[in-house]
């Protein structure tokens, strides 16, 4: 056995689609270039662009012809990764978890920007997955780690991201390879070479002395609407101004007097030195009462920042003409939240027992951009003077004073449950069948802690459990 | 096709001392043109599809040399082939995944062994193991014992692999028997360089054709031939190349000075193993090695004196041997016991107490390999090494582990593969949740394909998988004992493998009652998008479009109806028909939609071209309105698209995230189409964007923007 320089290592994590072959293409042409025995392995088992991969290569600091050949291995072993490369915030976690960043060894380079996993997007709750514990653990354990989101730097600079994390790789150092041999290797490979070479220089400057991220500007506080301000305390300034424009936009100043009185009496009872239960009643409460009826759709699909929203997601140019069409499907529940009260209730009710809610839908694809379209649309925003007198806005109001009356009712003497059930609001979210199954989710968890509260008889059974359904 | 290997054929051509740099599989190509092979075959199947795919790009090359190539209809038909080399002094070759693709040529592969071959034969196994796999987790190995055909492992290192590839087609032909060329995954997918030498031309070609047909009675599979062949394989040709093995040192030793221990490995571990022990401060990175290693580059048949060689005089050796179960280990130790070699320990996967090393199942990772050793180390105990040392650098080297796991606070979500973004089997499985929301769940049978993804959240359709296009078959129980009618999902390659015979011609025999869904992507598409018989394009050397639905309509199926794939409503209005009709026997319903993969891979380059050219375009995508959205995330739960994701909520009383649509959309219209069949909400709009606009598209766009200004 002789001493002899070991080989460099460089982990490359990143999703399928994103270019991480090509990445390993470059890398082993760099090396090669610089006369370097190089060796990459990978592991794209099938050919769907999705899913977490790996790239794995190792490249020999002593040049070809200069000694016996090296023994590359096919496989990264912990502990002993040069360059750890990530193409997405997540996968950087998987990394450290693994165990292939050492405080030893590990240069991490990696992408902050979030693609959130099928199962962090899936549940009907948050399930997103804390990247600061990555950020810390990345600071932590790496002997240096470079971190900033390529992926609005690819988008910049009109590029893919492998590109961007090629010239991150080789502006660390790490590696003894050429900015020129990278560049050469980018030039070779052809298609899309003058795109990539500008996201190549972009990365190596990052990397090769990094900037402090630029912290984010915290968002100007809303102004304080005055109504709020003369009846409620600071603490509750900003969410109840918002609240309150929220509402006047939704049907005017006589409606928001209606939320600001509702609140009044929630201040009453609340015993918290942060007012939080009345903070998050009337946050809770200006989404159900400024509730997404038809009107509403409508309004807001017609609003002119919606159009210019538009036209900057989808980055058309100013001179592109860009079409919008509405995915609507309106059944019997949207047609009776206009009937009259009693009318209203009578029709639904019908259907109700009929198991018909969704029969009656029909599937319009419109043209909203369109003159015919938008004035459907407009016309229907027409109606709001009418929404206050409709059979939907009944209901609301009515499940509404039952949830204020609960959490009335438990203040007093229990500030937690109070607050608690001022949370089972956010069950009443959706449309259709989406929201009937959150109003039913409501009534069982409105139950169930209105119950918990009440001195139990032997023989009581549990709240509900039929309404969970 | 996936990748096109223009680039590559070129490297096939290359001469006498050139150097080829590239990938392992295409490595193993050139060194079937430089063997002098008459045909190659085979089946796509990662991790081997590659050398089929530059085969088929490099007609050019072949012709010129008179070389056979044909897109085998599976693995069955590929080692069938093969029966070319039984009579005929000509090399062949083929390639298939393994163990599932040798599974399905088993038939094929016992017959060819039985009968020997006078060409040499090389089968090309991609042995799909450990990460990264696709397949279910089984070893190659047994197929060569059970058969007796050589099974050859080589180090992973490229002037190794082509090397033996030479020296496999040799072996063949001088022990008469079939030769198994094992590569992992990752030794296919290496990339490397080795030093060529010019191909050379079969002497029996598609240019210079056999002479005449020979007839052997002796080379049949009947009795009483298959009573003389067993024993000449034993007798005859398992000698014959133990001692061709021997006397061309096909597997390779390295010595070391603590010649008391000694590590025998399968070749394809070599370089984890000299790793582990570089790692561990015992070797170093060329290959010097202070503990002895035993190579295996030739797992099957072991040459018994190499290793009693190997092992009299040494108290402890480790057996490198991946998977189960240990064949390897297991033969080395009767081997030993039967040459009276008593003084050694064998250490590995099992045996007594405290002798475990390895795990008995699973990938040899770095990882599994640097704790092995360093147990093997701290057991065999040589002198020259001290343990504490071996304890200490394998703490160090680890530990961070925990480290790591108290940092994140929760172990980091799983990201497994799924459907791409705008596939056409997503909208068939959101109408078959729809379906089943009404109708309760039934049993769904599922097969090999992307679509085997719908097993996965969110759709978690899809109840067994049995094997290739067997998906219907693995029904026909089912079916009739569940009292209700059963789904089976079936591709196009699966049907086209095995799924018309096995499954559809079965079920109509046997008056099966069932629904089948075949989905009608057009391509082998999880192997990387190959051909298959009914792609809608073919290249010039396949025939024409053949049809799935004439296939069904001529094995007797009467109830098929082909669903637009994207059209969610009427697949889930058409699967309730299947589901309730009155009409008995099989009901087919082909999902008709273009992999979109290969779609935009099509499309991409025209679209680049005509936008450069100024012509008018209109693109579309879809996206959501933040302010309707409220995210309940239904669309998800019925798509998993990756392109439809969530995003923080842009409005300060919200705290759910809301549903968003990433630039990545292909504009497949799945969302729009989910909003409408599920009842959604009302969030979902669709875009079209025109490019280089004409004059009435900006007037029409100028006029709109006056009306809606003034309406607002």
């Amino acid at each position: 056995m002789n001493e002899a320089q070991r080989s460099l290592t460089v982990l490359v994590a990143a999703l399928g689609g994103e270019g991480g072959g090509v990445l390993a293409d470059w890398l082993v042409d760099a090396a090669t270039r610089e006369g370097l025995p190089a060796q990459s392995t990978s592991i794209p088992g099938v050919a769907q662009r999705t899913g977490a991969t790996t790239y794995y290569l190792e490249i020999h600091p002593r040049r070809r012809g200069a000694g016996p050949e090296p023994v590359l291995s096919l496989t990264p072993s912990p502990g002993n990764v040069d360059l750890m490369v990530a193409s997405e915030l997540l996968e950087a976690g998987r990394a450290l978890q693994d165990g292939y960043v050492t405080p030893e060894r590990t240069t991490l380079i990696a992408s902050t920007h979030r693609i959130y996993a099928t199962a962090e997007k899936m549940p009907a709750t948050d399930a997103r997955f804390d990247g600061s514990g990555v950020l810390a653990a990345a600071r932590e354990l790496a002997a240096r780690s470079v971190l900033f989101d390529m992926e609005r730097i690819a988008r910049d600079e009109g590029t893919v991201i492998n590109a961007v994390l090629f010239g991150a790789l080789a502006g660390s150092g790490v590696l003894p390879l050429s900015r020129a041999a990278g560049e050469a290797a980018i030039r070779a490979a052809g298609r899309g070479a003058e795109a990539s070479l500008r996201g190549f220089a972009a990365g190596y400057a990052l990397a090769a002395s990094p900037q402090p991220p630029a912290a984010a500007a915290a968002p100007a506080p809303a102004p304080v609407d005055p109504r709020v301000a003369a009846a409620f305390p600071t603490a509750t300034h900003s969410i109840l101004s918002l609240g309150a424009a929220r509402l006047d936009d939704y049907q005017g100043p006589r409606y928001t007097a209606l939320y600001l009185e509702r609140l009044r009496a929630v201040l009453a009872v609340d015993r918290g030195p942060a007012f939080e239960l009345t903070s998050e009643v009337g946050r809770q409460l200006a989404l159900w009462m400024a509730y997404e009826d038809i009107i509403r759709v409508a309004e807001l699909k017609t609003r002119p920042e919606r159009f210019a929203r538009i036209r900057r997601e989808v980055r058309a140019a100013a001179h592109e003409p860009v079409v919008v069409i509405d995915y609507l499907k309106p059944g019997l529940e949207e047609f009776a939240a206009l009937l009259p009260r009693g009318l209203g209730q009578r029709l639904v009710g019908w259907a109700e027992r009929r198991g018909r809610l969704d029969a009656y839908n029909v599937g319009l694809h419109l043209h909203t951009s369109a003159a015919t379209g938008f004035l459907l649309m407009r016309a229907l925003t027409w109606l709001r003077p009418w929404r206050a007198h409709g059979w939907r806005h009944a209901d609301e109001q009515r499940l509404i004073g039952q949830w204020l009356a609960a959490i009335l009712a438990a203040a007093p003497a229990d500030s937690t449950r109070a607050l608690a059930l001022a949370r089972t609001a956010e069950a009443v979210r959706g449309y259709g069948e989406t929201r009937r199954r959150g109003v039913a989710g409501f009534h069982a968890r409105l139950a169930a802690l209105t119950a918990a509260a009440e001195p139990a008889p032997a023989d009581i059974r549990p709240a509900a459990p039929h309404a969970a359904q | 096709m996936e990748r096109s290997f223009r680039q590559e054929v070129g490297k096939l051509r290359l001469g006498e001392g050139a150097v080829f740099h590239g990938e392992g599989i295409l490595a193993v190509t050139k060194a079937l043109l430089q063997s002098g092979v008459a045909y190659v075959g085979g089946y796509q199947g990662a991790p081997v599809s590659h050398l089929l795919d530059v085969l088929n790009d490099a007609r050019e090359v072949l012709d010129e040399l008179g070389v056979h190539v044909e897109t085998n209809a599976s693995e069955a038909g590929a080692a069938a082939m093969l029966g070319a080399s039984i009579n005929y002094p000509l090399r062949g070759a083929v390639a298939f995944k393994s163990t599932v693709g040798t599974n399905v040529a088993a038939d094929a592969l016992s017959n060819l062994a039985s009968a020997g071959v006078r060409g040499g034969v090389l089968v090309v196994l991609g042995e799909d193991y450990g990460e990264g796999s696709s397949i279910i987790q089984e070893r190659s190995h047994a197929f060569a014992m059970k058969s007796q055909m050589w099974l050859l492992d080589p180090r992973p290192q490229l002037a190794k692999i082509v090397e033996l590839v030479g020296r496999g087609f040799e072996l063949s032909e001088a022990s008469n028997t079939p030769v198994l060329l094992e590569l992992r995954i990752r030794a296919c997918h290496l990339h490397g360089s080795f030093t060529t030498r010019a191909n050379r031309a079969p002497p029996i070609s598609t240019k210079r054709p056999l002479t005449g047909p020979d007839f052997d009675f002796g080379r049949i599979c009947l009795p009483p031939a298959t009573y003389v062949q067993e024993r000449h394989k034993v007798e005859v040709r398992w000698p014959a190349a133990v001692q061709f093995i021997r006397a061309h040192r096909l597997n390779e030793r390295f010595d070391g000075d603590l010649a008391e221990i000694g590590i025998i490995c399968q070749g394809g571990l070599y370089n984890a193993t000299l790793r582990a022990l570089e790692l561990l401060g015992l070797a170093d990175s060329c290959g010097g090695t202070r503990v002895p290693v035993y190579c295996l580059n030739v797992t099957y048949p072991l040459v018994p004196e190499e290793v009693v060689d190997f092992c009299r005089d040494r108290r402890a050796v480790l057996i490198v041997e991946e998977g189960q179960p240990a064949f390897l280990e297991e033969a080395i130790l009767a081997l030993l016991r039967r040459h009276d070699v008593h003084g050694v320990r064998v250490l590995g996967k099992g045996g007594g107490p405290g002798s475990a090393v390895l795990p008995l199942a699973g990938e040899y990772t770095g990882a599994v390999m640097l704790h092995g050793l360093a147990r093997f180390l701290e057991l065999a105990a040589p002198a020259g090494v001290d343990p504490a040392r071996i304890g200490a650098t394998l703490r160090a080297l680890t530990a961070v582990k925990q480290r790591a796991a108290a940092l994140l606070g929760a172990p980091v979500p799983t990201r497994p593969p799924g459907f791409c973004i705008g596939c056409p089997e997503r909208p068939v499985f959101a109408a078959m949740k729809l379906a089943e929301r009404e109708r309760g769940r039934c049993h769904v049978s599922a097969d090999i394909g992307c679509h085997t993804f719908a097993t996965l959240p969110p759709f978690n359709l899809g109840n067994t998988v049995l094997g290739y296009g067997l998906g219907l078959a693995s029904n026909s129980a089912v079916q009739p004992l569940s009292g209700r009618r059963s789904v089976t999902v079936m591709g196009d390659g699966g049907f086209w493998h095995n799924g018309l015979n096995t499954g559809v011609a079965n079920a109509v025999f046997n008056r099966d009652d069932g629904v089948l869904v075949i989905l009608k992507n057009g391509y082998s598409s999880a192997t990387g998008t190959q051909e298959l018989p009914s792609s809608p394009r073919h290249s010039p050397h396949k025939s024409a479009a053949m049809s799935i639905e004439g296939a069904l309509r001529g094995v007797g199926v009467h109830w098929i109806r082909n669903v637009d794939a994207y059209r969610v409503a009427r697949m889930r209005r058409t699967l309730d028909e299947a589901l309730s009709t009155a009409e008995p026997g099989l009901k087919v319903i082909v999902a008709d939609g273009e992999c979109q993969l290969e779609r935009q891979r099509r499309l991409r380059p025209e679209t680049a071209r005509q936008l450069a050219a100024g012509q008018r375009r209109v693109r579309v995508r879809y996206g959501v309105d933040e302010d309707t959205c409220t995210g309940d995330r239904a669309c998800i739960r019925l798509s998993a698209c990756p392109s439809l994701t969530i995003k923080d909520n842009p409005d300060p009383l919200r705290r759910e995230p809301v549903t968003t649509v990433t630039d990545g959309c292909v504009g497949c219209g799945l969302c729009g189409e989910n909003a409408h069949a599920a009842i959604l909400c009302p969030s979902f709009y669709r875009v079209e964007i025109v490019h280089n606009p004409r004059w009435y598209d900006r007037a029409l766009e100028r006029l709109r923007t006056g009306f809606r200004r003034l309406l607002s």
